[in-house]
């Protein structure tokens, strides 16, 4: 077999390198430069800004031509679709946009350059924002923005922000009822990857964390099960959260808030820009944004999110590729970004300046206070199957087919083998 | 060897190479890559020989036997509702008299609808908290409808509901196909005999139809086994995994969690289930129905 796959192997990468050579003759032809792939998201306004940005670095680099590749929406695919292209050592496209979670991923597997080798500068970085996409204490991927997830809350339904779980759960039943608002709050209930976000923030709330000093799984805790119960019994017990959110993913649960029918609402700072436009919003205006609520015996917490810049390990044009994430990264870019779609840049020196404050319509110390409790997910190249194993687990106490504690000791197990099996423990960021 | 027989070998030896390309070669690598370690996300673990243990872990593993245990379900559910709507259909089709190809082609529809498009209609209809079926329950008095997909007994009916929508087609048209076989002066004949429409339909039609029925029976059930698109677009397996076939499950130890190895193994077990399953079927049905066949 193994002579099989190196033929089929070589083959492949011969018509690769042919086809590829084919495209560059026909470009340095035409042009005399390089041309760099740039692979990730572009959906509306954030193709707008990438674009803009890409034609600045065009202007500055007079050798470099820079193509955008636009991929698919769905983490899960776009993950996939990384997965066939860099499994197969095309050297295309040349920089990746990453999920945070799979810089470990992808640097297990070789699939990704370490980005020491090109001296990036890495100060000017949120800690935790960097310290997720570090693998065998190397940096393979820079923070593009930061995700945090956080409540919005409508101004006119309540009079201020909950100052607990319980709180919040008071005011949202309170005003549901006054108001005659179908739901009293809204998170990210369907079984995927937002699901695990946001119970790590009731995780946190009750003061649990998802793994222990030692990098060993602690979710089989009393904070665990009181996170998931709580959870749980806001749709069964207390009927603040609809079943229906037991299938909602970011976009569903925005529309249920942008619509009215929802007090409080969990998402993450993209909604924000879109909620204040009033010609698709009916609460433009009438809302608020602050930290998830604490519960008993633990803090508010965030689960920190975004996307990274890495380079592909078999790019041809690592070099000038580093210079382009170097050029995406500066403050000027980032800014721009936060303007036109809303991200929260990764670097702390702008949350001092009021260039940001003007550019997310916030005033940045609140956003500062909304990050100061980010909480990250643990960096391991098998952190995929440990968020399955987790959703599945959530998923079934939600739908009352385990109870809470079952799931949380039945996936602790499970997720801790699973740990002991990779052989490498994660470093907890 | 005579020389027509060489000249015969020399004629299909490129469709025999195609064959040996895309069918032969595929199913020895899965094989081969299933008695290995080969997992991407731990290349330091490299790819060894690990003999039966991708095997040894799914058969220890829960998740796989409710995963085949859903994909049992699943077709048996759909294939009886199939063949049932589909017989129906199909001699009611026969019985017209005018507007048979308008009936034929409005019938064929569903069929012609890509699978992923399928499915997200009736996900659309099968809605919370205001779809179209929750709306159309409300409006009969439902006060408190069914989250369809946050229910692990509910969230098959949209499912099975879908596939039978989908597919009745194509078991009417097979069957359609068997009725005009059946010669028209048997029934004649059982008419002069005073056989009552419902003996005309147990003693001629079902006998004489069984070698479409085998046909029909065994096409979709191996369809069936290895559903995927419908339910990754509809449940994504879920509440939990309670909706998961096979198929998923394997999906996901490959492109989600990049366990080729595991993977691997996942997958020659739904084809060696496939592949026995229908020489079973071929052996235990298919002969003696063919055999009985009245010219």
């Amino acid at each position: 077999m193994a002579v099989q796959v190196l033929l089929a192997d070589r083959l492949w990468r011969c018509v690769t390198i042919t086809l590829l050579a084919a495209a560059f003759t026909a470009c340095d032809r035409e042009s005399g430069s390089r041309v760099l792939t740039l692979a990730g998201s572009a959906v509306g306004a954030e193709a707008d800004a990438v674009r803009r940005q890409l034609h600045r670095f065009e202007a500055a680099h007079p050798s470099v031509r820079v193509q955008l590749r636009v991929t698919p929406d769905a983490a899960d695919q776009r993950h996939q679709l990384y997965v066939q292209w860099l499994n197969a050592q095309a050297p295309d496209p040349d920089v990746l946009q990453l999920d945070v979670v799979w810089t470990p991923e992808f640097a297990a597997a070789g699939w990704i350059l370490d980005l020491d080798r090109f001296g990036v500068a890495t100060d000017d970085f949120f800690p935790a924002a960097l310290a997720a996409n570090r693998w065998n204490g190397r940096i393979y991927a820079l923070p593009w923005f930061v995700d945090v997830g956080m409540l919005y809350w409508r101004t006119d339904l309540v009079d201020r922000p909950p100052g607990d779980v319980d709180d919040l759960e008071r005011l949202a039943a309170r005003a549901r009822d006054d108001h005659h608002i179908p739901f009293g709050l809204v998170w990210q209930g369907a079984r995927y990857e937002g699901l695990v976000t946001v119970f790590l923030e009731y995780l946190g709330a009750f003061g649990g964390t998802m793994l222990n000093a030692d990098g060993r799984i602690a979710l089989d805790s009393e904070a665990a099960v009181a996170a998931l119960q709580t959870m749980r019994d806001q749709i069964a017990v207390e009927r603040i959260v609809p079943r229906a959110a037991l299938t909602w993913h970011e976009e569903e649960v925005r529309f249920a808030f942008q619509n009215g029918d929802a007090v409080f609402m969990r998402n993450w700072p993209y909604a924000y820009r879109l909620l204040r436009d009033a010609s698709q919003s009916r609460v433009a205006g009438r809302f608020a944004v602050g930290p998830m609520p604490a519960g008993p015996g633990g803090t508010a917490a965030a689960t920190l999110g975004g996307s990274v810049l890495a380079i592909n390990a078999h790019s041809d044009n690592a070099a000038a590729a580093s210079r382009l994430i170097d050029y995406l990264l500066q403050p000027e870019q980032l800014l721009e970004r936060a303007s036109l779609v809303g991200q929260y840049p990764p670097r702390p020196t702008l949350y001092e300046q009021q260039a940001l404050g003007e550019a997310l319509s916030m005033d940045p110390a609140e956003v500062r206070r909304i990050l100061e409790h980010t909480v990250a997910r643990p960096a391991t190249p098998v952190y995929a199957e440990l968020s399955d194993i987790l959703q599945i687990a959530l998923h079934r106490a939600l739908t009352d087919q385990q109870d809470p504690r079952t799931a949380i000791a039945g996936a602790a197990v499970s997720m801790q083998a699973l740990l002991d099996e990779v052989g490498l423990g994660p470093r907890q960021p | 060897m005579t020389h027509d027989d060489r000249l015969a070998w020399v004629l299909a030896l490129p469709a025999l190479a195609v064959i040996a390309l895309i069918a032969l070669f595929p199913i020895v690598w899965t094989i081969w890559e299933s008695l290995h370690l080969h997992d991407l996300r731990m290349p330091w673990r490299g790819h060894p020989f690990v003999g039966l243990a991708n095997y040894a872990e799914a058969a220890t593993s829960v998740r796989f036997w409710r995963a085949m245990a859903h994909t049992v379900l699943f077709t048996a559910a759909t294939v009886v509702l199939e063949i049932a709507a589909g017989l129906l259909l199909a001699l009611v089709m026969d019985r017209l008299s005018r507007g048979r190809d308008v009936v034929r082609t409005a019938i064929l529809l569903p069929w012609a609808v890509p699978t992923v498009v399928v499915a997200l209609v009736w996900r659309f209809l099968f809605e919370s908290p205001s779809g179209p079926v929750d709306d159309s329950l409300v409006l009969l008095g439902v006060s408190s409808p069914i989250t369809w997909f946050a229910d692990a007994t509910a969230a098959w009916v949209p499912l099975v509901l879908a596939d039978v929508w989908k597919t009745t087609p194509f078991v009417a048209l097979l069957l359609f196909a068997g009725l005009q076989t059946i010669d028209p002066s048997l029934y004649e004949a059982a008419r002069i005999d005073g056989a009552s429409p419902a003996r005309q339909l147990t003693d001629i039609t079902l006998p004489l139809l069984r070698p479409a029925l085998v046909v029909a029976f065994i096409f979709r059930a191996l369809d069936a086994f290895r559903v995927f698109d419908l339910i990754y677009v509809m449940t994504g397996g879920g509440p939990g995994t309670a909706t998961e076939p096979i198929a998923l499950l394997t999906f996901n130890a490959l492109l989600q969690n990049l366990r080729f190895g595991f993977g691997a193994a996942l997958s020659v077990i739904v084809f060696a289930v496939s592949f026995v399953f229908a020489l079973a079927c071929i052996r235990i049905v298919g002969r003696d129905a063919l055999a009985e066949r009245v010219p």
